[in-house]
């Protein structure tokens, strides 16, 4: 019993690796990483109160484009008629990146001046990567980029010297425990989910 | 038997990709023949249960492929070579092939075996090690073929499967599907009718949406006697049936 589980097991793990690689994730690992790393450097300067806002949303957005292009399978209808694990591994595959955007940025503004602090990081990263897996959903996986970095360009408006714009969908120029902002961010976060973990990124097309 | 399609539609916006096909198919393997855009790859993408019909009945395998539970198990019991074969480039052939008999759950017993079996019956067996971007168009197509068959598949659907062949792999190929469609059910969508006239039991021909004729290979050829366009028997035939189904 206990050797059927393990074999099991191992068929499991031999499947992650596999779904991984094809998603090219250790790539989007050591971007993650990279932006982690760019972000501890900028927060070493002096920024004004907007500057910190939009630094953070800069890099939180870089995040969430590299996490939603993961979405993209290479597969196409070969791998959806192959498909009883395939939600599972797209779910784990977004759920584990996400994990490890949202820690390595409230890591790299450790002891420093963090727009929203490890909270904020967090709802921001989420609610932008929601976006990304619509647009993957909308798309496909090759453009999903599109939607974190256009919110990323309307939030840098809207933090411009200090907030002008104050509604809860943009969720950087909020405080990171105001209630609505955190709905919205987690409401876009869970519908891109739902998206990508039933439906899968849009196919390219002529596949 | 394993495919039974009753009146079934697919339509595009406003582009009708299938007209009320009705097709059955046992153990065997059935050719569809058909020009471009007659449909033959809409109806097989239903087939594999990618696109559902607009409307008509499928049955798969004995099975419903519009609920889940029953797609489910059609698709562990299904193998799809897609017109257009999507890979990742870093993978092995090994790799490849190994994934889909990993998402197919292909019995860890077998699994080692059933990986190099597929890909020695494509004749890949000495580049198993090879990275995907290193291979030839003929190459991939034949790796394509080992993704579709490593589960043993009860139905087997091949898009175009020869594309991008030389003589020599299409004669190994015909062979191979010859010996698939003992025990299986395999359909291979084509427009090379030297292909259907040498591994085909059956021949299905379709055209604008629609199935014109249904038939053995040799009695498509006698439908071509006294027909001119076409340079083999078997090209007379389908050259006469569509002619004779646009008029």
């Amino acid at each position: 019993m206990r050797l059927v589980r393990l074999v099991r097991l191992v068929r499991l793990v031999r499947l992650v690796r596999l779904h991984v690689a094809s998603r090219r994730v250790p790539a989007a690992a050591a971007l993650i990483a990279g932006c982690a790393v760019a972000l501890r450097v900028a927060l070493s300067r002096r920024f004004d109160a907007s500057g910190v806002l939009q630094l953070a949303l800069i890099f939180e957005a870089a995040c969430a484009a590299v996490i939603a292009v993961t979405s993209a399978s290479p597969f196409g209808d070969c791998e959806r008629t192959a498909a009883r694990w395939l939600p599972f591994l797209r779910l784990t595959t977004v759920l584990a990146l996400t994990a490890l955007g949202a820690g390595a940025l409230a890591a790299a503004g450790t002891g420093a001046h963090l727009a929203g602090g490890a909270l904020g990081v967090l709802r921001n990263l989420t609610g932008l990567v929601g976006l990304g897996l619509l647009g993957a959903l909308a798309a496909g996986g090759g453009l999903a980029w599109i939607g974190p970095i256009a919110y990323l360009v309307v939030g840098t408006y809207a933090l411009w010297r200090g907030p002008v714009l104050t509604t809860p969908w943009l969720w950087p120029a909020r405080a990171p425990h105001d209630l609505g902002a955190a709905v919205y961010a987690g409401l876009v976060f869970a519908g891109g989910l739902v998206a990508i973990t039933v439906r899968g990124a849009r196919d390219p097309a002529g596949q | 038997m394993n495919v039974e399609i009753t009146r079934v539609t697919r339509r595009f916006g406003r582009t009708m990709a299938v007209r009320g096909i009705t097709l059955t198919a046992g153990p065997g393997v059935l050719g569809l023949l058909g020009p471009n855009g007659a449909g033959k790859t809409t109806l097989l993408r239903m087939m594999a249960t990618v696109v559902p019909p607009s409307s008509g009945r499928m049955r798969l395998l004995d099975r419903d492929p519009g609920l889940y539970r029953p797609r489910q198990e059609i698709r562990r019991r299904l193998g799809y070579l897609p017109q257009s074969l999507g890979y990742y480039p870093g993978f092995t052939i090994g790799e490849f092939v190994e994934y889909f008999a990993l998402l197919k759950e292909v019995p860890p017993a077998r699994m080692r075996t059933a990986v190099s079996a597929a890909i020695e019956r494509v004749e890949l067996g000495d580049q198993a090690k090879a990275r995907l971007r290193t291979l030839s168009g003929g190459m991939l197509r034949r790796v394509g073929i080992a993704q579709a068959i490593v589960n043993e598949p009860d139905l087997l659907l091949l898009d175009e499967p020869t594309a991008g062949l030389d003589p020599e792999q299409r004669v190994a190929f015909r062979a191979l599907l010859r010996d698939l469609g003992q025990h299986a059910t395999v359909v291979v969508s084509t427009h090379l009718v030297e292909d259907v006239g040498a591994a085909c039991a059956r021949v299905a021909l379709m055209d604008r949406g629609t199935i014109v004729y249904t038939g053995t290979p040799a009695e498509l050829t006698a439908r071509g006697v006294g027909h001119s366009s076409g340079d083999a028997p078997l090209e007379r035939g389908y050259s006469a049936v569509l002619a004779a189904a646009r008029s």
